[in-house]
């Protein structure tokens, strides 16, 4: 993700991206060999620090180090911006040590949830928003891929920073929370399929004051699903939302004043071309923004804080599957 | 395939076994069809060994492999890490190309050539396909994917493209090809290194909806106006899915200089329609 973002942001105009920092020696030499010669790379990030004059870093290293880097970057440097891959942290705890340094800091800080800069997602946001669907009552979603069909050796499949709740999940868990805010309560179960530490597969009901509810399946171990699908059904009184990468569909209900036909949204029907795009339009404009928001000093969306709630929600769910 | 939805492509990919595959590729070609552009998905090389063994490939045809298969080595790379990733890449090769690796690098891991390694993983990578590529076929182009060569074309960089054309053209001496959803950029960084374009393949998209076009439909068509040299193949004519074949032929018939278009299909009748129609129309 770490060489993703950094071309991404070295396309946008006014952005230069000067250092990076990789501890594999491989990548390094990699580095030093394809990239431009301008571009100094170290091993050690508080070394970098010391030695490059930085406005923003991009945070894309295992889950379990990003509070701390967050907390040694700032002490160097209180002025620095920071983007941090998602999810914030491995935990609500850690997360709200990322949270502090930020507060004592004069940079921006943001969490990358790029779901939020898909236009589908974002035309479902709206429409939620209008009430389209009139009061929702139960939703449904997973996040589903063929990523983990053995037992990995990575950092994804120790304890504490790994699992699928805190791989993929975590945009799940973001966009219900950017749909209907925080919830309330939670029951789940989990499953070890290949995994001998972390779980593969997990169920969650979440439930809201508001008295809406819903449950989500997020498993990495699926076959068939060659890349990562991920999909929201809303039911509402006067209709149904469903959202995926690819489309939006809203299908009125019957009787209801909004009848007319269900309505598609593809995601070719409103993508707009970004200014540069590498691998998916939500990259972009994820980093465009982060971007916009260094320079003008606004704060960014999805911030620290609303990061630290998705890792409150999964600090909640996976407490429920311990206590049965 | 099916680039409208996940959902949809996963559903054909479930209908598709090799032997209906091969059914595809065949009535594609016998429908008009040239060539036959692939990633290095372990599957395609089963794909091509079926193709071959069929004998029902109706007469001489072009092969456009894209390398490398970069969500195959994403994955790998989540599931072992880096170091893992990289000693999965080492296991597959030969022992003639570790030993060509020692060579060039030195027996410390640490000392490994970035440059010698990719020139060597290259043709690991090639291998398997290549060896199982039909008797009636000619390979054309090796195309580089397109997520290594728009990450050079953010850092504007250079180095590997360069490394990768000449390679292509030293050990396989056929056209070195790119795929780019930023074309005008890929042009304009060719252009001002003073790099050839004369014998470069580029797999782009062109369609009436932009889609896929950065950073404007407008820029990509001034780019391919203005092109002096280079062989361009149209990719996504049909906004992947959301444009209808005539509709899209009709658009990509305005643009000039256009070497070839690159269609997808995900049964016997359809290939058969879209080729024919495709014949009829450009």
């Amino acid at each position: 993700m770490g060489i993703l973002h950094a071309g991404i942001t070295n396309s946008i105009s006014g952005a230069n991206v000067t250092a990076i920092c990789e501890k594999e020696s491989f990548l390094t030499m990699a580095a030093k060999a394809f990239l431009p010669k301008r571009i100094a790379v170290y091993k050690d990030y508080q070394k970098m620090m010391t030695e490059e004059q930085l406005d923003a870093v991009f945070i894309t290293t295992p889950i379990g180090t990003h509070a701390s880097i967050v907390n040694d970057l700032l002490k160097s440097n209180t002025a620095l911006s920071i983007f941090v891959e998602k999810p914030l942290a491995s935990s609500y705890e850690e997360a709200k040590v990322a949270c502090e340094a930020a507060t004592r800091s004069r940079g921006v800080h943001m969490v990358g949830f790029q779901k939020r800069f898909s236009p589908v997602f974002q035309k479902a946001k709206q429409l939620i928003e209008q009430g389209i669907m009139g009061d929702p009552m139960f939703f449904r979603g997973y996040c589903y891929s063929s990523d983990v069909l053995r037992e990995g050796s990575a950092w994804r499949f120790r304890k504490n920073t790994g699992g699928v709740l805190l791989d993929s999940a975590p945009h799940l868990l973001d966009l219900l929370i950017w749909f209907f805010g925080e919830p309330t309560r939670t029951m789940a179960i989990k499953k070890q399929v290949y995994s001998s530490e972390v779980e593969d597969y997990v169920h969650a009901v979440i439930s809201y004051d508001s008295g809406l509810q819903g449950h989500v399946d997020a498993c990495w171990s699926v076959s068939n699903f060659r890349l990562p699908e991920f999909l929201v059904e809303i039911y509402g009184r006067d209709g149904i939302i469903t959202v995926t990468d690819d489309y939006m569909k809203f299908a009125p209900g019957r009787g209801s004043a909004k009848m007319g036909g269900a309505q598609t949204y593809h995601r070719q029907s409103f993508e707009t071309s970004p200014p540069f795009l590498l691998a998916d339009i939500d990259y972009t404009m994820e980093d465009v923004a982060f971007l916009n928001a260094v320079r003008t000093r606004t704060a960014p969306e999805p911030s620290f804080l609303q990061g630290a709630k998705v890792n409150a929600l999964i600090d909640k769910i996976l407490d429920s599957t311990e206590k049965g | 395939m099916s680039h409208l939805s996940q959902e949809r492509a996963r559903d054909r990919t479930d209908r598709l076994d090799l032997e209906s595959i091969v059914q595809v590729i065949c009535s594609a070609l016998t429908s008009g069809a040239t060539g036959y552009t692939f990633s290095t998905h372990p599957t395609n090389s089963q794909i091509l060994d079926a193709l071959g063994a069929s004998g029902k490939v109706p007469s001489q045809f072009d092969l456009y492999p894209i390398v490398p298969y970069a969500e195959g080595y994403v994955r790998l790379a989540n599931e072992k890490g880096m170091t893992g990733l990289m000693n999965a890449i080492l296991s597959r090769l030969s022992l003639s190309d570790k030993a060509k690796l020692l060579l060039e690098g030195g027996f410390s891991a640490l000392r490994l050539d970035p440059v010698g390694m990719l020139r060597t993983y290259l043709d690991a990578e090639l291998k398997g396909y290549l060896s199982m590529k039909p008797r009636n076929s000619t390979l054309q182009s090796v195309l580089l994917h397109e997520v290594l060569t728009d990450l050079c074309l953010g850092f504007q960089e250079t180095s590997l493209l360069d490394l990768f054309a000449q390679h292509v053209r030293e050990n396989y001496h056929v056209r070195p090809g790119f795929v780019t959803y930023n074309f005008p950029r890929f042009i304009k960084l060719f252009e001002e290194a003073g790099l050839s374009l004369k014998d470069v393949v580029i797999m782009t998209p062109f369609n009436s909806l932009g889609y896929q076009m950065s950073p404007s439909r407008d820029s990509c068509e001034a780019s391919l106006s203005s092109l002096r040299e280079g062989h361009v193949i149209a990719m996504s004519i049909m906004a992947g899915g959301f444009i209808r074949l005539d509709q899209a032929v009709e658009y990509v018939r305005t643009l000039p200089k256009l070497s070839g278009v690159a269609v997808g299909a995900s049964s016997r009748e359809h290939a058969r329609d879209t080729f024919a129609k495709l014949g009829m129309l450009l």
